[in-house]
């Protein structure tokens, strides 16, 4: 059924038809419109879950950790400053493979206060355990909570997963969205039936103390699940496309970039606007395409390293800034094709929620061309900066 | 470069005594470095102190695996602990104990400095802290520094913290223990073996951490395990309880914090599991027919 | 249940490793027992996590969670809620220390609270940050020394009276609170099992000596509990749906000074802080028992107040 909504109804949606089980919640614009949702469908009765209204984002991934651990499939949401109140939390959810789904709307983290999107918060916590997958728009949103659920619980995997949504630009804009049918989702996702619970027929130690003697191999562990999610991603986006009929590329996915001779790296909501760029450039003769960046953990390396090795510059967008100069997808590019000497220049834009373009995009390809054709380019390009010169 | 690692429990002051050791180095003219093991201490459960001392600076930041000198602040833990483990063969024991060196079965015969820093505390600071009473066998025994030298620094470490007397009699307890060491060497009899540890490989640790209970070759794991750990060893004290006097008011066995006071249900009586007894004394302390007194763990 | 029909089980087993005489070894191992196999235990950072587990070696029989400090109550909502959703009858017991329940766990213990959770919060109360090497609390008491509230040459121990965590807890309308003391195992039995039966939020608050951070003798663990309910620094009650009920009361009002001259945490207190604690004590025991205390222990001259307002304060900003 097409359903013309956000994308904050898009992921309660999701979530509905994921059958989770517990769903603690606590409001931040531009996620509230999620678990407003989902408030009705369990006041509705249209949604078997328990819905908990927590007191701060702290409590919120707490109260998922444990539900968690007590057995059931969590799912909440989140943004910007809660996602950072939450941080302590997220550290304690992966290490113990604790397979909660949680959507971050990105937004600006303070300071300076601001609303609008920007990556500064799901890129500040790309090292916490957390899968990060991040969507171009409603229809995948709805698609990567579901598909987040069949990774997340993978006993290859069990670790949580954090599929990230434009705010704004996706969270309060309505666009056409297939709504799967209940059935065809739960031929998809089975039920979660985990091995180790909190549960007094089997008691067992969830957290211990744990000495130097074992946390080296613990990490050595969640590495190796990060390792194995890889395949099963792939796996999860095959069998989704079959069954729903949707095929994201799983890790990356690509546009036009058969004889590209200049690749821009995307990631979320810039996606779509550069594929109607690449279709304007490709013809006026331009030989550009896209891979837009889905997974940013796992990274996707090995996909990436076969996606460019023909072309001959790669541009980086970046919606975030890492202080070391440019942007955290552009530090993880270029340490990703060390040794292909492919030029790879950075383009950041967007920070705060500024709008990125058409104009902003056909200059970084424009940029990524000149630097593809051995033209001498910087390094790093702060588009559409007061100050700065393109 | 001189190493010495400290064999005590909690509560002990085996991380204070190595610290003054340094500090007495270090009026010497030496540089010194003292660390603890950072563990997850309590009060009686075994805990790890190093020192190092050379003419120059030190720039090692690792723990020490040779040591030329290892002290003991409480002859317990050989039951437990290897305490000579990675030992230099030219090395030396410092060990608190009512026994005479060549009693002392190391497991290894080896240098060996003896005294009862035990009696010397419980004497001179009316408490089983001995970690001043072993730096004074240290001096002796080691000749390395001066026992003036270490009341200096114990007077300066004890006296900073806990004020001039206690300093002074900290001293005090170290230079008395100095005067009654006895030097010779160890026995080497027993078959020195440490407690088996489980160390699955990361492949095989489960995942997340999480346990059930299970056994592996070094024992139980998982909930209710810890009852792997015997603490007997911590006990300076033990209880006796008299059977006759006792009324089985149960009270002993409620605020036993260990749980190691048990029902015999088929006896209607009561047992001391003293492999779990810490000797904390509280069930003396509350016995309302004064049944149960508190006796030296191990004379 | 009477002392003699608390089971054998020891579902928090021998060989932990609290330091001897621990109050709240004590308590945890007294309350699991009476609570019973069907528990699911969450424990905050503290040194019950580190006694009771060290990975590998668990001293609980019950299933153990543990993820941080500050988040025990929002911990149980979600595995009570978890339990709930799967119909599975399981009492969530969290056992929180007094700086993870007055201090950084306030927030979340009170959210829980505030939506009556069917949650057990138990409050290990032994009045300082004890896992971290005994630091100040909102739970520590007037004039206690510990590592932040140092006895100094200027300033001596803490100069802020224990907080009123109860006053705090009971205004989220609850249906159940109570204070318990290890050195009353009846009135202790009594409150875990009534606890149990009740549906909602339920807070008992236990008074856990501590003895590395009280300064004393471990043999006094129980000793010292009894003579803080003696003197009126504890007081025995509970509160049930809005109802107080005293569940003991003390014959006779000792003198808090006895209480405090057997800690080392106190004993460099001087008369006029003394006095000023007695007089708190007094107050207190007045709200509690709707009576004064003892006359020959608290009709004393009030302290000489040294930080009293000046005239020339009063001058400037009114008295």
């Amino acid at each position: 059924m097409k359903k013309v909504i956000t994308g904050d109804h898009a992921v309660a949606i999701g979530a509905k038809l994921s059958r989770a089980d517990v769903v603690p919640a606590y409001p931040i614009t531009p996620q509230t419109l999620i678990i407003e949702h989902i408030a009705d469908f369990v006041n509705d009765g249209e949604m078997d879950a328990k819905f908990l209204t927590m007191e701060s984002e702290h409590s919120v991934m707490s109260a998922a950790a444990a539900a968690s651990a007590a057995g059931a499939r969590v799912f909440t949401a989140t943004s910007s400053q809660g996602l950072a109140f939450m941080y302590e939390m997220l550290y304690a959810t992966a290490p113990l493979r604790l397979p909660v789904v949680m959507v971050n709307a990105n937004r600006t983290l303070t300071a300076p206060p601001g609303i609008w999107c920007e990556y500064n918060d799901s890129m500040g916590v790309r090292d916490s355990g957390w899968l990060q997958v991040y969507v171009e728009d409603n229809q995948e949103a709805l698609d990567m909570v579901i598909q987040s659920y069949r990774i997340a619980e993978d006993k290859r995997v069990l670790l949580p997963v954090m599929p990230c949504i434009d705010g704004f630009v996706l969270t309060h804009t309505v666009e056409p969205v297939e709504v799967p049918q209940q059935q065809d989702v739960d031929s998809f996702l089975p039920p979660y039936t985990p091995d180790i619970i909190l549960d007094p027929e089997r008691p067992a130690m969830i957290g211990t103390l744990m000495p130097a003697e074992y946390i080296m191999e613990m990490r050595r562990q969640t590495a190796d699940a990060f390792e194995s999610a890889k395949k099963v991603i792939q796996e999860v986006n095959d069998e989704f496309a079959k069954k729903l009929g949707r095929n994201y590329g799983g890790m990356i996915d690509t546009y036009r970039m058969e004889d590209a001779e200049a690749a821009l790296i995307t990631i979320g909501t810039v996606t779509s606007t550069s594929r109607e760029v690449v279709d304007d450039l490709r013809k006026a003769g331009k030989k550009v395409g896209i891979v837009k960046l889905r997974f940013f953990r796992p990274f996707p390396s090995e996909e990436l390293r076969k996606v460019l090795s023909g072309v001959s510059a790669v541009g980086v967008f970046d919606r975030s800034i890492s202080y070391h100069g440019g942007g955290p997808a552009y530090n993880e590019v270029r340490s990703t094709l060390y040794g292909l000497m492919i030029p790879v220049i950075n383009h950041l834009a967007g920070i705060g929620g500024r709008d990125v373009t058409k104009e902003q995009i056909v200059k970084m390809f424009d940029l990524t061309l000149k630097a593809a054709k051995g033209e001498k380019v910087k390094e790093i390009y702060w588009h559409n900066t007061r100050g700065e010169t393109v | 470069m001189f190493e010495v690692r400290f064999h005590g429990r909690g509560g002990q002051g085996a991380v204070m005594a190595a610290q003054t050791l340094a500090e007495a180095a270090v009026i010497e003219g030496n540089y010194a470095v003292a660390f603890p093991f950072f563990g997850a201490e309590r009060r009686g459960a075994p805990v790890l102190a190093f020192t190092r001392i050379d003419a120059k600076k030190i720039y090692s930041k690792t723990q020490v695996y040779a040591p030329d000198c290892v002290v003991v602040l409480d002859d317990s833990l050989l039951d437990t602990i290897d305490v000579v483990a990675g030992l230099k063969p030219d090395g030396m024991v410092v060990i608190n104990s009512k026994e005479k060196p060549q009693d002392i079965d190391l497991g290894k015969e080896i240098k060996t400095a003896a005294v009862d820093a035990t009696s010397v505390a419980l004497e001179i600071l009316k408490a089983p802290i001995t970690n001043t009473a072993i730096l004074g066998a240290f001096a002796k025994a080691a000749g390395l520094i001066r026992i003036e030298s270490l009341e200096e620094a114990i007077k300066r470490r004890f006296g900073e913290k806990l004020g001039e007397k206690v300093g002074e009699r900290n001293a005090m307890a170290a230079r008395t223990a100095y005067e009654k060491t006895v030097i010779g060497k160890s026995k080497g009899i027993k078959k020195l073996e440490s407690r088996k540890q489980w160390l699955p490989a990361y492949q095989e640790l489960p995942v997340g951490g999480a346990l059930f209970e299970g056994k592996t070759e070094a024992g139980l794991i998982g909930p209710g395990s810890f009852i792997e750990n015997k603490v007997s060893g911590w006990a300076t004290f033990r209880p006796l309880r008299d059977k006759e006097k006792c009324t089985m008011c149960l009270l002993c066995w409620f605020y036993c914090p260990e749980g190691t006071i048990v029902r015999i249900s088929d006896r209607g009586d009561l047992m001391t599991n003293y492999d779990y007894c810490k000797g904390c004394g509280i069930c003396a302390n509350e016995c309302p027919v004064d049944a149960i007194k508190m006796v030296r763990a191990r004379v | 249940m009477k002392l003699k029909d608390l089971p054998d089980d020891n579902l928090f087993t021998a060989g932990h490793t609290a330091c001897p005489g621990c109050g709240a070894a004590m308590s945890i191992r007294n309350a699991i027992r009476i609570l019973g196999k069907d528990t699911v235990v969450y424990v905050p950072a503290s040194c019950a996590v580190v006694f009771g587990t060290t990975f590998p070696y668990g001293a609980w029989k019950v299933p153990f969670f543990h993820t941080a400090f500050e988040n025990t109550g929002a911990c149980l909502t979600g595995m009570k809620a978890a339990f709930e959703k799967k119909g599975k009858n399981v009492t969530a017991v969290g056992f929180a220390g007094d700086g993870g329940t007055y201090d950084i766990g306030l927030q979340s213990m009170s959210g829980a609270a505030e939506r009556n959770d069917d949650i057990l919060y138990i409050c290990l109360d032994n009045e300082a940050y004890m896992n971290t090497g005994i630091q100040r609390s909102g739970g520590t008491p007037f004039g206690a020394w510990t590592t932040t509230t140092p006895v100094g040459k200027e300033v001596q121990g803490n100069r802020r009276f224990k907080k009123n965590l109860a006053d705090i807890v009971i205004a989220h309308e609850i249906p159940y609170y109570a204070t318990l003391s290890i050195g009353h195992p009846m009135d202790f039995i009594r409150k875990v099992e009534k606890a149990m039966t009740i549906k909602g939020f339920r807070f008992l608050h236990m008074f856990t000596p501590c003895i590395p951070g009280w300064k004393m003798d471990p043999a006094k663990t129980v000793e010292v509990t009894k003579l803080a309910v003696e003197s009126g620094m504890w007081t025995l009650y509970e509160v049930e749906n809005g109802e107080k009920k005293i569940t003991y009361k003390p014959g006779k009002m000792r003198r808090v000074r006895d209480y405090l001259m057997m800690q080392g945490r106190f004993r460099h207190m001087s008369e006029e802080d003394i006095k000023k604690l007695q007089m708190w004590v007094c107050r207190k025991w007045n709200l509690h028992y709707g009576e004064k205390g003892a006359p020959e222990v608290c009709e004393i001259a009030p302290p000489e107040e040294h930080h009293a307002v000046t005239e020339e304060h009063r001058e400037m900003h009114g008295p």
